[in-house]
C-alpha cells in the first residue's frame, strides 16, 4: 500500500519537473474556447444602433414621443440624438443612422383636436433589425397617444386652448379625468382579459455562451490530459522501468493504483481551476461546484483506463498513439466534447449523448446546472467506479505481457 | 544463491533457452558469456520472474521463483541492459523510488541513499535530473538502484554497455565489493577482458545452450593452451584443408573464400609451415592475426564465430 503513494508521488513529481506534458492538453481547448468565444460570443450581444429625430415641434406631446426611445429596453440598443431635419436626412443617406425620425411642427396641436398628423419615419436600407424595432415602438406610443386622445383628449385638450389653466380648472379637469378612469375601472382592474404569459423553458434559463461551451471545453480538456497521461505507460516501457518494476516486490497493482491516484489528483487540480474560473471570470452558473469537479475528475480518470487499455492492445507507441487517437477525436466529436450537444443537429445530438463522453457530459451539464440529484450523482459515481474497475484488471494482465516483450 | 535446473522457454517454435543448468553461490560473481540472441536476456528475465519458463525451475535463495515469486523478488536485485531509470527525476528520487519498490521505509532507506550514492560517487549530483547525467553518470546510477536494497542476488545484464573507460573500472570495482559482500552476482557481457577479470565461474552460452561451463583456468584448459590464428585473403577452402592436413599441430578451425581460423599449440613458431602449405594450395593472404589462448579463443573455437557477430 506504501508503494502505491510513492508510485503517485513519482509521477507527480515527474510532471512537475515536465509541466509541457499537461500543458499542451490544455492548451486546446482553452485556445478553441477563447477562439469560439471570440467569433460567436463575445462582446455585447445587443445590436447597437442610432436613432435620429428632428423635433420640429418641441412641444410636450412630441418630447413624450421622442422619449420612448429613451427608456429600456431599447435605450440599450439605440443612442437618439437630437438633429436637425437637414442634418438628419444628410447622415441617413450617408447610412450614419438606423433610422430618421421627422417630428414636424403641429404635432401637438393635431394630437389635442384629434386631427390626422403625419409623421416620418426613414429608415437605413442596409439595416434589418434596429429600424424595424424602431418602428414598432414607434407605432405602439403612437396607438398609446391615440388612445389617451380619445379617453382623456377633451380635458387635456382645454388646458392647450386656454393656455395655463387655472386652479379651479385644474381640479375640474381632475375630477373629470377621474370619473372616466372609474368608469374604465370596472374593464382594467381587475382586468378584464388575463394575459398568462408561459415562457418556454428553454427562454426561461437562456444559457450564456460560456455555460454552452464550458462544459465541452473542460471534457476536452479532460480527455486529452487522459489520452496524454495514458500514452506514458510507452514511456515506461520503452525506458525499461516497467520491466524493472516486474523484478521487484511491489505488486504491478500497486503501481497502477498509484497511476489512478495520479490521475485523479491531476484531474482534480484541473477541475477546480476550470470550475472555479468558469464561475467567477465567464459566470458560468455552477449550481454544485464541488459535485462538479468530482464528477470530472472520476469521469476524466475512467477514460484515462479506457484509453490505457486501448493503447496495451497496440504493439508499439506509435501504434498506440494512432489508435488512440482514432478513438478519441470521433469521440469527441460526437460526444459533445468539441462541440455542444446545443450546437449539433437533434438526431447528432441524441447519438452523442449515447457515446461514453457524451453520458459523462450529460451528467456534467446537469450537476452544473444543478437538475441532477444526489442520488444521481451517487449512481453516476458507482457506474464510473465499476466500469474502472472492469477494466483495471484487464489492464494489469497487459502490462506484464507488455513489460516482458 | 541462484540454483538453474533444465530451464526452457520457448514462444512457439522458436526456443530461446534450452535446458539450461547452472548454480551461482554466495560471493561468487557467475558470468554468463555469449552473442546476442544467446538467451542470456531470456535467463536472466526468467530468474527475476519477469517471463514464466516454459519448463524446469529457478530458484532463489531457495524460493521458487515462479511458486514463491515475491520471496524470490525480495532477495532479488537487478540491473538491466536499459538505463531504466526516470530521466526527469534526480537521483535521489530515482533512489526513493526504486528503494520503495523493494519494501525499505526510512531510515533505513535515507541511509543506504546516502551509501550507494557514494559508493558510486555521485553525491555531489544527487539532486539533479538524471537527464543531465553523462552515459557513465546514468550506468552508475542505474546499479545504484539495483543494489539499494542491498539484494543477497545481484543480476547485472551487460551493465558496462557504452560506458567510458572510467566509469567501466568504477562499475567493475562495485560489482567485486557486492560480491565480497557476500552476494551472489550473475552477470552477462559482451566483452571477454571483462569477464577474465572479473568472473570467478563461466559459463558460455549459444543458441539457448550451455556449451562449456567452469572457472577461468578450467575453460582454458579446454583450448589445450593453444594459439588461434585468423587469416584473411582469399582461400580455396577444399584446397586449404587438404595443403594443412599434413601440417603438425595445426587445426583448421573453419575456412571459407575470404577467411581461415587456425589453432594451433605455439602457433608463432609454426607460421612459415602454415604460410608455405596454404600458398601452396593457391591461397592469397591480406591479413593476420595470431591471438593467446583466451575466452574470445574458446569461443571461436566452440562456436566457428566470434563473440560480437
Amino acid at each position: 500500500m506504501r508503494f502505491l503513494w510513492i508510485s503517485a508521488w513519482k509521477d507527480l513529481a515527474r510532471l512537475r519537473r515536465d509541466p509541457l506534458a499537461l500543458a499542451i492538453p490544455l492548451a486546446i481547448p482553452v485556445i478553441l474556447g477563447v477562439l469560439l468565444n471570440l467569433i460567436f460570443g463575445g462582446g455585447d450581444a445587443n445590436p447597437q444602433g442610432r436613432l435620429l429625430i428632428a423635433d420640429e415641434d418641441g412641444t410636450l406631446v412630441s418630447n413624450v414621443l421622442a422619449g420612448a426611445f429613451s427608456r429600456e429596453p431599447l435605450s440599450k440598443m439605440v443612442r437618439v440624438e437630437q438633429v436637425s431635419r437637414g442634418e438628419g436626412q444628410k447622415r441617413i443617406e450617408g447610412g450614419d443612422a438606423s433610422a430618421f425620425l421627422i417630428i414636424p411642427r403641429g404635432f401637438q396641436d393635431s394630437f389635442f383636436q384629434n386631427q390626422p398628423f403625419r409623421l416620418s419615419l426613414l429608415t437605413n436600407p442596409s439595416q434589418r433589425i434596429l429600424p424595424n424595432m424602431i418602428e414598432e415602438t414607434l407605432n405602439i406610443v403612437v396607438e398609446g397617444e391615440f388612445y389617451l386622445q380619445q379617453v382623456a383628449g377633451s380635458q387635456l385638450g382645454s388646458f392647450q386652448r386656454s393656455g395655463p389653466p387655472s386652479d379651479a380648472e385644474v381640479a375640474q379637469s381632475s375630477i373629470a379625468i377621474t370619473r372616466v378612469f372609474n368608469g374604465l375601472r370596472k374593464y382594467i382592474d381587475p382586468p378584464l382579459i388575463t394575459l398568462d404569459t408561459v415562457i418556454s423553458p428553454d427562454r426561461v434559463q437562456q444559457k450564456s455562451f460560456g455555460a454552452i461551451f464550458f462544459p465541452s471545453m473542460i471534457f476536452m480538456a479532460a480527455l486529452f490530459i487522459a489520452n496524454s497521461l495514458s500514452a506514458d505507460i510507452w514511456k515506461e516501457r520503452n525506458s525499461g522501468t516497467l520491466r524493472r518494476l516486474c523484478a521487484t516486490p511491489a505488486r504491478l497493482a500497486t503501481f497502477m493504483g498509484g497511476r489512478v491516484v495520479f490521475v485523479i489528483l491531476v484531474l482534480l487540480s484541473v477541475a477546480l481551476v476550470g470550475v472555479l474560473s468558469a464561475r467567477w471570470l465567464a459566470s458560468v452558473p455552477v449550481a454544485n461546484a464541488p459535485g462538479a469537479i468530482v464528477w470530472l475528475a472520476l469521469s476524466g480518470t475512467l477514460f484515462f483506463l479506457l484509453l490505457l487499455w486501448l493503447s496495451l492492445q497496440a504493439s508499439t507507441q506509435r501504434g498506440a498513439n494512432v489508435t488512440a487517437n482514432l478513438v478519441i477525436f470521433p469521440l469527441m466529436m460526437a460526444g459533445g466534447s468539441f462541440f455542444p450537444f446545443e450546437a449539433m443537429p437533434d438526431w447528432l445530438a441524441k447519438i452523442g449523448a449515447w457515446t461514453p463522453n457524451g453520458w459523462a457530459v450529460v451528467r456534467f451539464k446537469a450537476i452544473l446546472d444543478g437538475t441532477d440529484t444526489t442520488r444521481g450523482l451517487i449512481v453516476g459515481t458507482t457506474v464510473l467506479a465499476l466500469l474502472g474497475a472492469a477494466v483495471f484488471f484487464p489492464i494489469l494482465r497487459k502490462l506484464r505481457k507488455v513489460a516482458s516483450a | 544463491m541462484i540454483e538453474i535446473d533444465q530451464l526452457r522457454k520457448s514462444y512457439g517454435e522458436q526456443i530461446a533457452v534450452d535446458g539450461v543448468s547452472l548454480t551461482a553461490l554466495p560471493g561468487q560473481i557467475f558470468g554468463l558469456l555469449g552473442p546476442n540472441g544467446a538467451g542470456k536476456s531470456t535467463t536472466i528475465g526468467c530468474i527475476s520472474g519477469l517471463l514464466t519458463p516454459t519448463a524446469g525451475h529457478v530458484r532463489v535463495m531457495g524460493h521458487d521463483v515462479v511458486r514463491d515469486g515475491s520471496a524470490a523478488r525480495q532477495a532479488l536485485g537487478v540491473v538491466p541492459q536499459e538505463i531504466a531509470l526516470y530521466d526527469d527525476l534526480s537521483a535521489v528520487e530515482n533512489l526513493k523510488y526504486w528503494g520503495g519498490a523493494q519494501g525499505l521505509r526510512n531510515p533505513k532507506l535515507r541511509e543506504r541513499i546516502q551509501a550507494v550514492l557514494e559508493s558510486t560517487g555521485l553525491q555531489d549530483r544527487a539532486a539533479e535530473p538524471v537527464k543531465r547525467f553523462s552515459g557513465g553518470m546514468k550506468r552508475r546510477l542505474n546499479f545504484a538502484c539495483g543494489v539499494i536494497h542491498s539484494p543477497k542476488v545481484l543480476l547485472l545484464d551487460e551493465p558496462t554497455v557504452g560506458v567510458d573507460p572510467q566509469s567501466r573500472v568504477r562499475l567493475l570495482d562495485l560489482v567485486r565489493a557486492e560480491a565480497r559482500a557476500g552476494t551472489c552476482v550473475l552477470y552477462t557481457t559482451h566483452y571477454m577482458e571483462e569477464a577474465e577479470a572479473l568472473c570467478d565461474r563461466l559459463a558460455i552460452v549459444d543458441h539457448g545452450k550451455v556449451i562449456a561451463a567452469g572457472t577461468l583456468p578450467e575453460l582454458r584448459a579446454m583450448l589445450d593452451e593453444r594459439d588461434l590464428l585468423k587469416l584473411s585473403g582469399v582461400f580455396d577452402p577444399a584446397r586449404v584443408r587438404d595443403a594443412l592436413q599434413n601440417a603438425d599441430g595445426v587445426e583448421v578451425l573453419q575456412v571459407d573464400s575470404e577467411l581461415l581460423l587456425l589453432s594451433a599449440a605455439d602457433a608463432l613458431k609454426k607460421l612459415s609451415v602454415i604460410f608455405s602449405a596454404i600458398e601452396g594450395a593457391g591461397a592469397e593472404v591480406r591479413g593476420t592475426t595470431l591471438t593467446q589462448p583466451s575466452l574470445e579463443s574458446l569461443f571461436i573455437k566452440l562456436t566457428g564465430k566470434e563473440l560480437r557477430e
